[in-house]
């Protein structure tokens, strides 16, 4: 299909334009994104509650006449959608194999499932069985807020030497972040251990501080910590 | 000097002989049509020459035309300086002195709306929601429709700054008071007539309603039909739901039905073909999307909208290229 290939010649003339106007949360900007959309088609909300705030706010009279992209294949508006569970599918996903990755990211939580009920099952006493947390989607949610860093590191040059200086992290890149050490976590050496076991064991250690993904991020603000003295190289 | 002075008075005299031999044609175009000369209005001109000299070609440009001079002439910009050689305009040096004129006038109404503001929060007044300037419908001026408009030569950084200075007046606060200078720059969209040709409802022999849709997906077509007053029932190729293997699929399918609130209430029939299960399921989601919207009101069909249900999805497979891997990645690059 050539037209595609049209589209990026068009695409590329148009992106040289690359204006941002942060007027609205749905913005009508002139994106720097190589994509088959024009540029000033708009991202499509599908969540129930957000569409109703866009409506009550008023925002819908601004994009009365602004069309929008069409909704991805992973989109729907059903309760048991959740946003960062998709994400972190697409995370695990490898070479566009989209059904396997949701496969195993459903195995991880029945893993996650088995393992915490055995443990309620296991415990002794009322307190106890109380504080077990059976439900994955809790475990994962838990996990992943409790391995997001609150900076990173960039390396800036000066004077022939490459340093490692800590900046502020987008809330966006910290949960990227968090979900590839998971992934990585899980894809560890051993095959014996199949990703969805190890990746249950992580996020269920994860969610009570522990586990080497809370490790990583703690060795992270570590070295922040350590490299303050050139955090005024960020200006320049 | 004299020589641009000398072309300046052509041009006027020019213009002066168009247009008033334009007035005199419309004048005799209206005894001939029959009308009031005095309310002859330029469409009139059009329907008249229309009808007095048919024409059979197929280019609208090649048939018969009779416009007002302004239209016909382009607008060139007059001598820009006195006999003795001194510019009229201030900005004449910079050699592009109407598109720095606009920015001086742009960076004069920041400051003027900026001290409205701050007297404005001396009486704690704050911005008026209801005033706020409403420019739906309207995106700026194109980089040539500005240059028609100052009659001069724009660089493509030239043309991006104006546009990042002109968003900056627009995002204030304040930006009614200046909603004329504003709107000289921005030119009306075509709205989108997707919306506002909502196809009826049908009716079988027994009195279901039922709405019929086509909907394509990459390489894959499917013909729907939803039928009202139903219980839920969903058959694709004479199959139900689970003629879908993947979870990911059935959900695609019933996104639109549960969005819209007719998931138990409307039965869905399917025929589709082609390309593979994603595509089939995009395909049938899009189709039961544009059917549905007969059955629910404006509010839903726009939440639909801007929930991207109603965008025929356009990404296609892009070829691979010749020298190339694949689409977009290349072969590894060696240096030697």
């Amino acid at each position: 299909m050539t037209s595609g290939y049209n589209c990026l010649v068009i695409g590329l003339a148009r992106c040289r334009l690359g204006l941002s106007s942060n007027k609205y949360q749905l913005s009508n900007v002139f994106l720097r994104t190589y994509s088959q959309y024009p540029p000033h088609f708009v991202k499509p909300v599908y969540q129930p509650a957000q569409l109703d705030d866009i409506l009550e706010s008023g925002e819908s009279k601004n994009l009365e006449f602004t069309p929008v992209r069409a909704a991805y294949v992973n989109h729907t508006s059903s309760i048991f959608h959740d946003k960062i569970v998709m994400k972190f599918t697409n995370h695990v996903m490898k070479t566009g194999r989209k059904s396997l990755a949701r496969e195993l990211v459903e195995k991880t939580f029945q893993e996650i499932k088995r393992i915490q009920l055995q443990k309620w099952n296991e415990a002794k006493t009322a307190e106890e069985k109380a504080n077990t947390e059976c439900n994955p989607l809790t475990i994962f949610h838990q996990a992943v807020e409790n391995c997001r860093p609150v900076l990173q590191l960039i390396p800036i040059k000066r004077g022939g030497i490459r340093y490692q200086v800590p900046i502020p992290i987008t809330d966006k890149r910290s949960y990227f972040i968090s979900m590839r050490w998971f992934v990585h976590a899980g894809r560890e050496k051993e095959r014996k251990i199949h990703f969805p076991e190890r990746l249950a064991r992580e996020l269920i250690a994860a969610s009570n501080n522990e586990g080497r993904v809370v490790k990583q991020k703690q060795d992270l603000h570590r070295q922040c910590e350590a490299n303050r003295a050139y955090a005024h190289y960020r200006w320049g | 000097m004299k020589a641009y002075q000398e072309k300046a008075q052509a041009l006027d005299a020019l213009m002066f002989e168009k247009t008033t031999e334009y007035e005199i044609g419309r004048r005799h175009l209206a005894n001939m049509m029959g009308e009031d000369p005095e309310t002859f209005t330029d469409e009139d001109i059009d329907t008249a020459i229309e009808y007095l000299f048919p024409s059979g070609l197929f280019e609208p440009r090649a048939r018969p035309l009779m416009k007002h001079p302004t239209e016909v002439f382009a607008r060139k910009k007059v001598a820009e300086f006195d006999e003795t050689g001194r510019p009229f305009h201030v900005l004449f040096y910079t050699g592009l002195p109407n598109y720095y004129q606009v920015l001086h006038d742009l960076s004069e109404k920041v400051r003027e709306l900026d001290s409205f503001s701050d007297r404005m929060m001396q009486y704690n007044i704050h911005k008026d929601p209801e005033r706020t300037l409403n420019v739906g419908g309207t995106e700026w001026v194109k980089k040539e429709q500005l240059e028609d408009i100052l009659l001069e030569k724009l660089k493509d950084k030239q043309y991006e700054f104006f546009v990042r200075s002109m968003n900056r007046l627009l995002d204030h606060p304040f930006s009614y008071r200046v909603e004329e200078f504003i709107m000289k720059f921005r030119k009306h969209v075509q709205i989108s007539v997707i919306h506002k040709e909502i196809p009826k409802l049908m009716f079988t022999a027994e009195g279901t309603p039922y709405m019929a849709a086509v909907g394509r997906r990459k390489t894959s077509t499917a013909s729907v039909t939803v039928y009202g007053r139903g219980s839920g029932k969903i058959s694709i190729n004479g199959e139900d739901l689970l003629y879908f293997k993947y979870i990911q699929d059935r959900e695609q399918v019933l996104f639109p039905l549960q969005f819209s609130g007719l998931l138990g209430k409307v039965d869905v029939v399917a025929d589709v073909d082609g390309g593979g299960f994603s595509g089939q399921s995009g395909a049938i989601r899009y189709a039961i999307s544009m059917a549905v919207r007969s059955f629910v009101d404006e509010q839903m069909m726009e939440k639909m909208r801007l929930a991207g249900l109603l965008t025929r999805d356009p990404r296609r497979h892009e070829r691979k290229k010749p020298g190339w891997k694949g689409a977009r990645a290349k072969y590894t690059w060696k240096k030697r």
